[in-house]
This record gives structure tokens, sequence and C-alpha cells, in this order.
């Protein structure tokens, strides 16, 4: 479903994604995770363009995703994007923000598409909040409302970069749920986080990055408990004492 | 001598509405102008468009690093030696959107500026078009930023008409011109032009001072 071949991007000189190949078939959990700076941001980016690549080919459900005559507005409705930060959008309500995309992008009725956002939050439970402002929610809230509008396009693949980094430690829990549910529908995803036992519990592999390479990748398992590499192992002792 | 200075008011006042509805016309027809044409430059002037930045960057430096007056001139003076002559009015309200638009690109600019760029990568990553991007999320927030500024900038602009009186544009300044050539009482008569113009642009000064308390939260 999504297919990375030979992929490089520089920021100037830095090389932040370095020959990456990668494949993830429809329907999997791929957790990324690595040293902060190691690209893996970047390289979920790169999946919806946010960010461009220099050299290298991203194939999204047989589209290339950097030729120049790619519908990128078609691209971008497959893929839903979770951000660390949420970005919901602070002048609309809860109901607005998810709504925003079906209505201006698929054309979709306003009052199908308030069906639909209602759905969407009833799915992050948050129904009852669909009338506040962002700014009236607690974090994990606005994650929850961030991921219902990712979903409100109906994607086939959901990203999610960091989702629960900027979050009071109370609050993962509900937003992670979210998630496994999301998981539980068969939703292909690719999940930066450092959540472990996340990890552990619904990804089908874990793929750990460093210096904009891949250095490994298996299954939680044999990643968490016999990691091949020393870099891996050192990575994983230190998320694990903390 | 309080019923002379009436009985000369009575005689001067026609003179003065004409002149005040003649600075009302250019005021409006400029405040109107300069504000789409300044969105459209302040838009073209945070994009990501190096061509376009730059020459709309060399644009607001010109006007804003050159006197009013000046541009008046080069448009009535000038541009007719190229071929493009103007009459007084029109060539009024051109030199007022060329010299708003620019301040007005400014602000609009730095109220785009201010949004977060996670905004444009959230709009953009649910696929809507940069018009879109620009239309629902980021200028209804850069608003908050915008308007304070822009109903200040308004003030000045309507201010600034009575510049174009040195073109012989029968505005409000230039009425009161004229009339101090007839009549010697001049202190009543500029005194007049300045509570007309006050008239115009105290309510928007109120208005500017209310958004500014309301936007800044």
């Amino acid at each position: 479903m999504i297919e990375f071949k030979n992929v490089n991007k520089w920021f100037g000189k830095l090389h932040v994604l370095n020959n990456i190949d990668l494949k993830i078939p429809k329907g999997e959990v791929l957790v990324i995770c690595g040293p902060s700076g190691s690209g893996k941001s970047t390289l979920i980016r790169c999946i919806n363009r946010l960010e461009k690549i220099q050299k290298g080919e991203i194939i999204v459900n047989k589209t290339p995703v950097h030729d120049k005559h790619t519908n990128l507005t078609k691209l971008r409705a497959q893929i839903g994007f979770v951000f660390q930060q949420f970005h919901l959008y602070p002048h609309m309500t809860v109901l607005q923000n998810v709504m925003l995309a079906p209505v201006n992008v698929k054309k979709i009725d306003k009052s199908d598409a308030e069906k639909i956002a209602l759905k969407k939050l009833e799915k992050v439970g948050l129904t009852e909040k669909s009338h506040a402002y962002p700014a009236q929610l607690s974090g994990g809230q606005q994650q929850r409302v961030a991921i219902a509008r990712g979903l409100a396009m109906s994607p086939e693949i959901m990203l999610f970069d960091e989702p629960t980094s900027a979050l009071d430690p109370e609050m993962i829990g509900e937003v992670l749920d979210v998630m496994v549910n999301l998981v539980s529908e068969g939703m292909t995803m690719c999940v930066v986080t450092h959540e472990m036992g996340f990890a552990k519990k619904v990804a089908d592999r874990v793929l750990f990055m460093d210096d904009g390479k891949i250095v490994e990748m298996g299954t939680p398992d044999a990643f968490f408990d016999n990691p091949k590499t020393d870099r891996a192992a050192e990575f994983i002792s230190k998320i694990l004492t903390h | 001598m309080m019923g002379f200075y009436f009985s000369r008011l009575v005689e001067i006042y026609p003179f003065f509405l004409k002149g005040l509805w003649m600075t009302s016309k250019i005021a409006f027809i400029s405040l109107v102008s300069c504000t789409l044409i300044g969105f459209l430059l302040g838009i073209f002037r945070s994009s990501n468009s190096i061509v376009l930045k730059r020459i709309v960057g060399v644009y607001v430096a010109f006007v804003r690093g050159t006197p009013f007056v000046v541009q008046i001139f080069i448009i009535f003076f000038i541009l007719p030696e190229w071929g493009l002559q103007l009459d007084a009015f029109p060539a009024a309200l051109l030199a007022m959107a060329i010299m708003g638009s620019a301040f007005i690109c400014e602000i609009v600019a730095g109220g785009i500026h201010s949004i977060h760029k996670g905004q444009w990568e959230a709009a953009t990553a649910s696929g809507l078009n940069l018009v879109q991007q620009l239309r629902l999320v980021i200028v209804p927030q850069a608003m908050k930023v915008i308007l304070p500024p822009l109903v200040g900038q308004y003030v000045l602009l309507i201010k600034d008409t009575s510049v174009v009186s040195v073109i012989g544009v029968m505005e409000l300044t230039r009425v009161g011109w004229v009339t101090v050539v007839r009549i010697p009482e001049g202190l009543m008569v500029f005194s007049l032009v300045g509570v007309l113009y006050f008239s115009i642009s105290y309510p928007l000064i109120l208005l500017s001072n209310y958004l500014e308390r309301k936007m800044a939260v």
C-alpha cells in the first residue's frame, strides 16, 4: 500500500533520509521509533508530501507521490494525518473542524458531512463536545478531535506523528485507546511514537531509525527483547529505564 | 463679531459640504481599493514564491520610501509624458490605491506570518488547496492580528486624501485654500476643515481602539 524506493532527502547538508526502502502492506500497523533528529517524522511527512524528497520514489496505492502530475488533493484525501501539537483550527468549533475537509475537499453536502463528523466524533468519544472550541478542551480531547478530523475523509491510511508526546501523562491513555480501536478496524497505520506499550500491543512491525537510516525492523517482540544492533539496544534501554 | 462669523459660515458652508462629499468619495473608494489590492499583495508577500515576494517587496519599499506628494506628481505630471493622461480625480484615486495598498500589504503579510506553520500543515494534509487554506483557515485567524492596525491605517488614509488637493481635486482641503483666498478668516476656515476631517476619522479611531482592546487576548 505504501512503498519507499531508495528515498533520499536532505535539509541543506543534513542527510535526513538516507536510502530508505520500505514496504507497508494494507492493514499493517508500523511503529517508528528512534532518537530525535533521526528522520522518523520526516519519513511519514513524505507519505502525504508535507515534505518533498530529492531522490527516489514513494508510491501510495499505486500513485507516485512525488510525481508533478499527481493529484495531491486525491492523494491526501486517502491519508489522515495527526500532529504532535494537534493543530486544530482554533476559530472553529469541534464539529466545524471535523467537517471542513469533507465539505470543501469532497464537496459533500453540509448536512451529510455533519452526520459523518458526528459519527467520527462518537468514535473518539467526544460527541458531547461538538459545539465546543478547541481551547475549551483538554490536550487529550483535542488530540482525539484531531484524530476524528483525520478520519472524516474516510482515509485508508492514518499517519501519526508523535501523537502523545505533547500530552500530560494522564491523557495519553485516552488517545492510545482511540488508536487501538482503529487498529482493530483494520486501518493501515504508521505511528511515530515512543509508547512501547502501544507498540508491543498492536504493532505488526517496529522500525528503528537513526541518522536518517533504517537501522532495524522487526516484530515488536523481536525488537524489544532481542535487538540485533547495539544502537537499538542502547535506545531501548534508555527509553525503558525512564 | 459672532454674528459676522456666523453669516460668513452660512455663506461658505455649501462649498464645504461639496468638499466634504468629495473627500468622502475619495476616501471610500480608496479604502475599498486599497483593502482589496493590499490583501492580494499581502498574500503574495507571505507566499512561498521568491519571485512574487521580491516583486511585492520592491513595490512596498518604493512606495514607503517616497513622499506621497511626489507619487501624486509622478502620476499626474509624469505619466502623461509616457502617454497616460489622467484627470485629477482618477489620478488621485490611483495614487491613493498605490500608496494605501502598500501599507495594507505589510499589515496583512504580518498577520499571515503570525499564524503557526502547523495550521498550514493541518489544512494541507486534509487536502484543502491553497486558496481554501487561506480563505478558510489562515486569513480568518490572521484577521485578529490584522484588524486593529488596518482600521488605524484607514484613519491615516482618510487624512492623506488631503494631499491630493495639490493637483486641484476639489476636496475639503482644496476648498479651504480656495476659500481663504477670498475671505480673510483663515483660522475659522481651517478650523472648519479640521472639524470636518475629524468627523469622519473619529468614529474609526474609536473603532480601532475598541478592536485593539477586543483582539488583545
